[in-house]
């Protein structure tokens, strides 16, 4: 083929000018360390990357609910405990006053305790994390039991999201809860006022039940812990799968990424040493 | 004739000859970078002999024209692939710009606003009666509405740019096309005798430049003229007549051709090469794609999130002495509501409960279940405001009054009374912007509902079958959490200018579906790049072709140079020669 003048300056223009491209983009890669660095770069990658970003956000979202979550049900679990230990206390009274050798002049004070332990359940039940009453149902905002252990609450369950499609009942219907035990402490209250033994003997059974209750409630809190520390665990393993997903859909692999920036450069360097030395050659030159 | 009068005849054919090719060779050397210049070279020819003494006796050389090195066929190809490759540069430069648009790498991309938003819905939940998190959803949702604003302003932003530029490259065209016309005149007068070589170069140069413009076919008519179309066979450029392309249309975006018989042709959608064509398929198949899929999903992520907002409760009851106005409007009927076709008109509409605190210690509610069977879609405002107020009547409730103005509908509370909503099963409430989040209906338009500058109203509870609602009651906000992981039937476009625009569904959630988006913009972009990059290797080899044929080439050029120097020395000393003979003749005594 006949090569015009013009075809040897066009030639280098174009050959520099794509080498140069290819060597600004194998630069970009290795500069930023990332493999996607527009759209059009990877669009499918870039489409899975935003996928698993979002799917990541939530998984986060899920993460501060589950904790959360834990909260408040570590905040019922104590409450409950410690009513458990009431109700054991109140029926070791009960167990005393009802042996018969006790003086009666110790019913009163032993009326006094009752009511210490009514007023101890009225502030255990309205425990609250962070402003929100626990057992208050959806009435979180309202105080739940007044001093005479009226409920103020609503009957329902307060529940939050653990998985896409997963909810978790984390607060609960107080009244469901404590109201019989109110009844039990102030009737049994009633009947050390009045000497009445065997009012105290049915209290006692009334406690069995309230502590029963109770102590149901408290291994459904363990296995709700449980089922959030589990889905807790899943979501961490699939954050860092989905990560390490996330890094090999956009970072960049650095070892190639200087391999193919060094090889680019090879040809630059060749381009432009073949370029300069074409473009030096005339017949003009050799004339005189 | 014969004798040294012939020798000195020839001679002087011979000096001014090469005296010719070196003057075409310098005008080759003086053009040696000029891109459109075909080389030219003399054609030398005998003179005619003439027969003295039944001897045939040649009478020198002469030059009988000047011819150009250039294949039409490689011109015009690499013409067309010209006009090819700046289309997709084209589109490549504004696809540089749309990707900055939806550039991902930061914190407010729509995406990432877009997974917060239903985030901030999972801290109400958790959280219903706060004043933080509703002051967070509130002042987010407002920045998720901007970008989807300031994205489609962007877009409407480019197009009008764009529209700018093709009414600018008709001008352009229009003084090429007149050009050419004029240099076709010129050509076909000069051409009676000889050839036009500079002329038809810089003919060449402007049907190349015309080219990059717009779609062109030429071709030559015997007497020299060129002939030149564009798309759908419109006439540009014959003999001595240009016919110009006008901007047109309703809006003053169409590229329209006029024929001589002042008919007007629509060539918009048929421009697919040269900066016009790129410009164009920008403007009206990706900008257009792109304006339309964000306005799909914008108009199904507000309708889904109003359609579950307009289930609940806020904190309060829409307060005694207020007026709740819906945001979306019509003069018409129903139907003409922006989501008009969504409302179902049956018996079991929705609950419009009416608390009563006449006596402030113990307020009485009651709710009216509102039956819409007797309305459709040709129904007024007037006629739901009238059936409204017709129920609540009877049974035998007051101090909620719905009426109707600024063409919206209305809820007005008397002194003593409070209202809400719950169980809307007819769509009713979110198609009239009533007790909804958002308002608008596509990305330009879309903006919180102005009723909830009182955070209280952003509804996460359900007003229960009894009339209860606690602010502690969650269920509302988890119900729009849900919407998250919920595929919906979301429009999604194909633009084509020739074909049409057509419409298909997908099913996705809302934040795949926006994810796809980028994606499919991400593909055309990377394709217009590939396509860029192969029609510049198409031109580039084809270029080399055309220079092969046309360009100059300086080494060739000197070795003409001296050729012709050496011929030139040779013609003199034949003067010479025969000026020594001459004298030889004199001499003799």
């Amino acid at each position: 083929m006949r090569v015009a003048s013009k075809t040897v300056y066009d030639a280098a223009r174009f050959n520099l000018a794509s080498i140069q491209e290819q060597f600004y983009r194998a630069n970009q890669v290795v500069a930023t360390g990332k493999r996607i660095t527009a759209l059009s770069d990877d669009p499918v990658g870039l489409t899975q990357s935003l996928h698993v970003k979002s799917a990541l956000s939530n998984l986060e979202q899920l993460g501060h609910n589950i904790s959360m979550g834990k909260s408040w049900l570590t905040a019922s679990e104590s409450a409950l405990s410690q009513a458990q230990d009431i109700i054991s206390d109140a029926r070791a009274l009960c167990v005393q006053m009802v042996s018969g050798t006790i003086d009666l002049s110790q019913q009163a004070p032993a009326a006094t305790i009752v009511q210490n332990h009514i007023d101890e359940i009225v502030s255990l039940g309205n425990t609250e994390i962070n402003g929100q009453y626990v057992f208050a149902g959806w009435k979180t905002d309202t105080v739940p039991f007044g001093q005479d252990g009226t409920y103020h609450g609503d009957n329902h369950a307060f529940t939050i999201k653990i998985g896409n499609d997963t909810t978790i009942e984390i607060g609960a219907d107080g009244e469901a809860i404590f109201q019989d035990l109110f009844t039990t402490l102030s009737d049994l209250k009633d009947a050390l006022e009045g000497n009445d033994v065997e009012g105290i003997r049915a209290a006692m059974t009334n406690l069995d039940i309230d502590l029963d209750r109770i102590t149901t409630k408290i291994s459904d809190i363990g296995s709700k812990v449980l089922r959030m520390e589990t889905n807790e665990q899943i979501f961490q393993e699939v954050t860092i799968s989905s990560t390490q997903r996330l890094s090999e859909i956009e970072e960049a692999d650095m070892a190639a990424a200087i391999i193919d920036l060094e090889s680019r450069e090879v040809v630059y360097k060749a381009a432009l040493a073949s370029s300069a030395r074409i473009m030096q050659l005339s017949l003009v030159d050799f004339l005189s | 004739m014969s004798g040294l009068g012939l020798v000195l005849d020839i001679a002087k054919t011979a000096l001014s000859t090469q005296r010719y090719g070196i003057d075409v060779t310098g005008h080759n050397i003086a053009n040696v970078n000029n891109p459109s210049y075909s080389r030219q070279s003399p054609v030398i020819e005998a003179k005619e002999a003439v027969s003295y003494g039944g001897v045939l006796l040649g009478r020198g050389v002469e030059t009988t024209n000047v011819v150009r090195a250039t294949d039409q066929f490689i011109e015009s190809q690499l013409s067309e692939q010209k006009s090819n490759e700046v289309a997709f540069q084209e589109m490549e430069r504004y696809m540089q710009i749309l990707e900055g648009f939806l550039n991902e790498n930061s914190e407010t991309s729509i995406s990432v606003l877009l997974s917060d938003f239903w985030n901030l819905w999972h801290d109400i939940s958790n959280n219903p009666a706060g004043s933080a998190e509703r002051v967070a959803i509130w002042e987010h949702s407002a920045l998720l509405a901007e970008r989807f604003n300031s994205l489609e302003a962007d877009l409407i932003q480019m197009k009008t740019d764009l529209t700018g530029a093709v009414s600018f490259g008709v001008g352009r065209i229009n003084e090429i096309t007149e050009e050419i016309a004029y240099l076709n005149t010129q050509i076909v007068a000069i051409e009676t005798s000889t050839t036009a070589n500079d002329l038809r170069d810089k003919r060449t140069a402007l049907v190349s430049e015309l080219s990059e413009y717009i779609d062109v076919k030429s071709f030559e008519q015997s007497n020299g003229s060129l002939t030149i179309i564009t798309a759908r066979g419109c006439v540009l450029v014959q003999g001595n007549e240009a016919y110009n392309l006008e901007m047109g249309g309703t809006n003053g975006d169409r590229v329209t051709w006029r024929s001589s018989g002042n008919a007007i042709v629509d060539i918009t959608d048929y421009l697919a090469n040269g900066k016009l064509g790129g410009w164009l398929t920008m403007r009206d198949e990706v900008i257009a794609k792109c304006e339309l899929d964000l306005n799909a999903l914008a108009k199904e992520f507000i309708w889904a999130v109003n359609y579950q907002h307009s289930q609940g409760v806020g904190l309060k009851l829409f307060e005694p002495d207020t007026t709740l106005t819906g945001t979306y409007k019509t003069s018409m009927d129903l139907d003409a509501l922006e989501f008009g076709s969504e409302i179902q008109y049956i018996a079991d509409g929705f609950k419009l409960w009416i608390e009563d605190r006449t006596d402030p210690a113990n307020p009485v509610i009651n709710a009216v279940s509102v039956d819409l069977s007797g309305l459709d879609g040709s129904s007024s405002l007037a006629d739901v405001a009238t059936a409204i107020n017709n129920q609540i009547a009877a049974a035998g409730l007051a101090g909620v009054t719905a009426s109707v103005s600024g063409d919206a509908i209305g809820f007005t509370a008397g002194s003593d009374y409070a209202f809400g909503f719950s169980d809307d099963n007819s769509n009713m409430l979110a198609a009239l912007g009533v007790n909804t989040f958002f308002q608008g209906a596509s990305a330009g338009t879309m903006e919180l509902n102005p009723t909830l500058s009182n955070k209280d109203y952003i509804a996460a509870a359900t007003i229960e079958a009894d009339g209860s609602y606690a602010s502690g009651d969650n269920t509302n906000a988890l119900a729009i959490t849900d919407l998250q992981y919920e595929s919906n039937q979301i429009s999604q476009w194909t633009c084509d200018r020739v074909n049409g625009n057509t419409e298909s569904t997908i099913t996705a959630t809302f934040e795949h579906y926006y994810h796809g988006l980028v994606g499919a913009m991400g593909i055309i972009s990377s394709s217009i790049s590939r396509s860029r990059e192969f029609n510049e290797v198409m031109v580039n080899e084809l270029s080399q072709i055309r220079d092969s044929i046309s360009a100059v080439s300086l080494d060739e050029e000197m070795t003409n140079l001296m050729e012709f120097q050496h011929a030139y020395e040779a013609a003199a000393k034949l003067i010479a020669v025969a000026d020594e003979m001459l004298d030889e003749l004199l001499s003799v005594k």
